[in-house]
C-alpha cells in the first residue's frame, strides 16, 4: 500500500477537542505525524491585559475547562506575587483542597475518555458518574459545576458551607473504593495490556528534551513534581507521595494517574482535617480598594487612574493535572495587568507526538493520544 | 403440537385468501386462481413475508434488549421514554433515519455505494429462510443447510469492502481492509469448530443436528469448539472486542463513515440481523435448539409453540452473553486478532475436531457416560 496523509481532526473522536493530527501512514504503520494546533485560540492572554485581576479568573475557568480551579489557582498565585498580597492560611488550604479535588475530577475525565478510545464503554460511564460527585461538591461551595469563578486575589470568594467536610469525606471514601473497581476493569484484562503495553514510549531524556511534564514525564521514571520540588500554597504542609512508573508507555501513564488520584484523596483528607480545626477568615485584609470592585464606579475613573500602587512581577509554576503550568503576570501599578503569559503543558506534550507516535499503528493512535490527556482549551488559550 | 409448520400455515392462508378472491371473478380466472401453482406461489410469498416480519421484529427487539442490558451493566437505565420501558424507541429511531436524506459523496462510485448496503441487508435476511427455529419453521430441509448458511453469512466482508472502497474515503478504505483481514482470521477457526459439530452429528442438516442432541447437548463434549465458535461469531458480527473495522475511536465508524440516513439504518439493522443469526447458530449447534433435556417436566415443553419460546429464550441468553462481553472488554488490534485466530483458535478448533472424533469412535461421553444410541 502506498503512503498517504490522513487528517485526524479537527473533528475526530480521537482528538477530544479541536485540533488536527496529520498522519502519514503506510498501510497501518505510522510514518510521520504533524500536530496542528490553534483551532481554539481565543487570545486569552491578550484579553487579560484589559481586565481587572479578579475578572481574569473567569477566563481561567475557560482556559482549561476540565481543570478550572487548577488554572484559577495558577493565576492567583502569580497575581498575588505581582500585587504583594498574602492570603490567609485557611484560604490556601481551601485552594489546595479544591485543586486536588479538581485533579481527581480531571483524571476521571481523562480515564473516561481514555477507556472509551480503547472501546470500553462501561468504565467510561463509571468515570463520568463518579466525576459528577465531585462536581456536586464544587457546586455546593462555588455554585458552578464547570466554570467556578471561586478564587480571588487575596483569598477565596466564600467559606465552605456547613457540613461540607463531612460530605466531602463521604465522597472521597466512595471514590477510593471505585478506584479499585477501575483497576479491575482495566488492568485485569489481557486485551488492555495487549493494547497498552509498550506503546507510545517516550523515555526520560527525550521527554526532558521536549519539555514534556506531568504524568507523562513521571511515567518515564522521573520524580519531578512541582508540589514537592517547588512547593506553592501549603503543599509543604501536607503529606503525599509522588506517583511514578518506569515503563514510559501508555500503561505507565495509566498507573501514574491512578496513583495520583489516590494521593490526591490523601491530600484532600489532610486539608479537610485542618479546615475542621482552624476556622477563620478566607479573604485577606487591607486589599487595595479596586481589587474588590471589578468595575470602576461611573464618573469616577480619574480616581482609579491616579492611584499609585507598587508595581511587581509574579511568576507561578504549579503542578496542574495535565503537567506543569506556568503563569507570568506583570503589574505596572494599573488596575489591569500589563502582561500575562501562560505556559501550557498540553501543547508541549502534544508536540512531542512527533517523537512518540511514529512506528506504531493507526489503531494505536487513540490509546497513545488518550494517554497524553489532551485539553485543547489550555493548549490554544 | 409441532405438526403445524410455518409453510402449512402460509399455504392455508394463501388458499383461503385466493378462494375468497376467486369468487369475484368469472370461471376461467376463478379456476386459475385456485389452481395449485398460484396457491403455492402465494404461499411462498406469504411464507417469506412472515419470515421477514418475524426476523425484523426480533431484530428490533434485540436492539432494545441490548440497549437495556448494556444500560444495566453501565449503571444506567437505557431507553426509557418512548413506549413502555423504551420498547418503541427503536421504531422512533428508525422513523427518524427513514426521513433523513441519503447523501452520496460526489466522488463516490454510485453502483458500489448503493449496492453494498442492499446486498449486506439481503444476504443477512436470506439466512433466516435456512435456519430452523423450531420443527417445521424453516423453508425446508436441505442436506447442506449449515454449510449454505455459513457461506452466505461470510459474504458480508466482501460487501463491506465494496462499500468502503466505493465511498472513496480514507477511513472507509482502512476499515474495509481491516474487515477483509479480519475475515481471514476468523473464518477458518469457525469452520473447524463447525466441523467438530458435524463430525459428532454426522450431518450438515440443521434439523438433524438438533435432533441428534436429544441425548446430550453438544456443548458438553465440544466445549472447546463452543468457545472457538463464540469468539469467531463475535468477530463475524463485528462486535466489541472485534469491531475494529468500524473502530469509532480512530476510524470514525470505519467503513460506514459515509453512509447516512436509511443506508446507515440498513447497515445497523443488518448488523443486528447478523448478531441474531450468530446467536441462533450457537443455539442450534451447541445448545440443543428448541429441545429441552428430558428431565424437565413435560408441562414446560408441551404448551403451544413451546419449541419457539424455548428457542428464543436460549437465543436471547446467548446474545446477552455477547452484550456482556461488549460491556466489559476493550477493542483489540488487527494484527492481534490475526495472531489470536491462527495461533490460538485454530489449534483449539483442531483439538475439538479430534475430541469429536474420539467421542464418535468410543460412543462415550466424558460427562454422561456411554450412550448406546449415538445415531449419526
Amino acid at each position: 500500500m502506498t503512503e498517504m496523509w490522513v487528517n485526524m481532526g479537527p473533528q475526530h473522536p480521537m482528538t477530544h477537542g479541536l485540533w488536527n493530527l496529520r498522519v502519514r501512514i503506510e498501510g497501518e504503520i505510522i510514518k510521520d505525524v504533524e500536530p496542528e494546533m490553534g483551532y481554539l485560540h481565543r487570545g486569552i492572554e491578550k484579553i487579560s491585559e484589559d481586565r481587572h485581576y479578579n475578572e481574569i479568573i473567569t477566563l481561567m475557568d475557560r482556559t482549561c475547562y476540565v481543570a478550572g480551579l487548577s488554572w484559577e489557582h495558577l493565576f492567583i498565585v502569580a497575581a498575588e506575587q505581582a500585587l504583594h498580597v498574602t492570603p490567609p492560611e485557611r484560604a490556601e488550604y481551601i485552594r489546595v483542597m479544591s485543586a486536588e479535588l479538581q485533579r481527581i475530577a480531571s483524571h476521571l475525565m481523562w480515564y473516561s475518555a481514555f477507556v472509551q478510545d480503547l472501546g470500553l464503554m462501561t468504565p467510561f460511564l463509571y468515570g463520568m458518574r463518579d466525576r459528577d460527585l465531585i462536581l456536586d461538591l464544587f457546586q455546593s461551595y462555588t455554585g458552578g459545576r464547570l466554570t467556578y469563578e471561586y478564587m480571588r486575589v487575596g483569598g477565596v470568594r466564600s467559606d465552605l458551607p456547613l457540613g461540607f467536610t463531612q460530605r466531602c469525606r463521604q465522597v472521597v471514601d466512595w471514590l477510593m473504593d471505585r478506584f479499585v473497581e477501575y483497576d479491575q476493569l482495566c488492568l485485569s484484562s489481557t486485551i488492555f495490556h495487549e493494547r497498552c503495553d509498550g506503546l507510545g514510549v517516550l523515555l526520560e531524556p527525550e521527554a526532558v528534551a521536549y519539555g514534556v511534564t506531568g504524568p507523562m514525564l513521571r511515567s518515564a521514571g522521573s520524580r519531578r513534581d512541582l508540589r514537592k520540588d517547588r512547593p506553592y500554597s501549603v503543599y509543604d504542609q501536607v503529606q503525599f507521595d509522588v506517583a511514578t512508573a518506569t515503563t514510559a508507555d501508555v500503561t505507565g501513564r495509566y498507573l501514574v494517574r491512578m496513583e495520583e488520584m489516590r494521593q490526591s484523596v490523601r491530600i484532600v483528607r489532610q486539608c479537610l482535617d485542618w479546615l475542621d480545626d482552624h476556622p477563620g477568615p478566607v479573604m485577606a485584609d487591607h486589599l487595595p480598594r479596586w481589587l474588590g470592585a471589578p468595575y470602576a464606579p461611573m464618573g469616577n475613573e480619574s480616581y482609579l487612574l491616579k492611584r499609585n500602587y507598587p508595581t511587581g512581577v509574579g511568576l507561578s509554576m504549579i503542578e496542574e493535572p495535565h503537567g506543569e503550568a506556568g503563569a507570568y503576570v506583570v503589574n505596572d501599578g494599573g488596575e489591569h495587568p500589563y502582561r500575562v503569559k501562560f505556559r501550557s503543558p498540553v501543547l508541549i506534550n502534544i508536540w512531542a507526538a512527533k517523537r512518540y507516535l511514529p512506528g506504531y499503528r493507526v489503531a494505536d493512535i487513540p490509546p497513545i493520544m488518550g494517554s497524553v490527556d489532551v485539553c485543547v482549551g489550555e493548549c490554544d488559550r | 403440537m409441532s405438526n403445524v409448520s410455518l409453510y402449512s400455515v402460509a399455504y392455508t392462508l394463501s388458499s383461503v385468501l385466493l378462494g375468497a378472491l376467486a369468487h369475484l371473478f368469472p370461471a376461467p380466472i376463478h379456476g386459475w386462481l385456485i389452481s395449485g401453482t398460484v396457491v403455492t406461489a402465494l404461499a411462498a410469498v406469504i411464507f417469506a413475508a412472515i419470515l421477514l416480519l418475524a426476523s425484523m421484529l426480533n431484530t428490533i427487539l434485540l436492539i432494545w434488549y441490548e440497549r437495556k442490558l448494556l444500560g444495566r451493566f453501565m449503571d444506567r437505565r437505557g431507553a426509557m421514554h418512548v413506549g413502555y420501558a423504551g420498547l418503541l424507541q427503536n421504531f422512533a429511531d428508525g422513523l427518524k433515519l427513514f426521513r433523513k436524506d441519503t447523501v452520496r459523496p460526489g466522488q463516490a462510485d454510485p453502483l458500489g455505494f448503493w449496492l453494498s448496503p442492499t446486498a449486506y441487508m439481503v444476504t443477512s435476511l436470506v439466512i433466516f429462510g435456512l435456519l430452523p427455529i423450531s420443527t417445521g419453521w424453516n423453508g425446508g430441509s436441505l442436506p447442506l443447510t449449515l454449510l449454505l448458511a455459513l457461506v452466505i453469512f461470510s459474504f458480508a466482508p466482501l460487501f463491506i469492502f465494496l462499500g468502503a472502497w466505493a465511498s472513496n474515503n480514507k477511513y472507509s478504505l482502512i476499515g474495509g481492509m481491516r474487515s477483509a483481514a479480519q475475515m481471514i482470521a476468523y473464518e477458518v477457526p469457525i469452520l473447524l469448530a463447525v466441523v467438530a459439530v458435524v463430525v459428532l452429528a454426522g450431518t450438515f442438516d440443521l434439523n438433524t443436528i438438533v435432533l441428534e442432541q436429544r441425548n446430550y447437548w453438544f456443548w458438553a463434549p465440544l466445549f472447546l469448539a463452543l468457545i472457538v465458535f463464540l469468539t469467531g461469531m463475535l468477530a463475524e458480527m463485528e462486535r466489541i472486542p472485534f469491531d475494529l473495522p468500524e473502530a469509532e475511536a480512530e476510524l470514525v465508524e470505519g467503513w460506514n463513515t459515509e453512509y447516512g440516513g436509511m443506508l446507515f439504518a440498513f447497515f445497523m439493522l443488518a448488523d443486528y440481523l447478523r448478531a441474531l443469526v450468530g446467536s441462533i447458530l450457537v443455539v442450534l449447534l451447541f445448545l440443543g435448539g428448541w429441545t429441552l433435556p428430558s428431565y424437565v417436566p413435560a408441562a414446560l415443553t408441551s404448551f403451544p409453540l413451546a419449541g419457539i419460546v424455548w428457542f428464543m429464550v436460549k437465543t436471547y441468553l446467548v446474545f446477552g452473553l455477547f452484550v456482556w462481553v461488549r460491556a466489559s472488554l476493550p477493542r483489540i488490534r488487527t494484527d492481534q486478532l490475526l495472531r489470536l485466530g491462527w495461533m490460538r483458535m485454530v489449534p483449539l478448533a483442531l483439538l475439538s475436531v479430534l475430541l469429536a472424533a474420539l467421542v464418535v469412535l468410543s460412543h462415550c461421553l466424558p460427562l454422561i457416560g456411554c450412550v448406546p444410541s449415538m445415531g449419526g
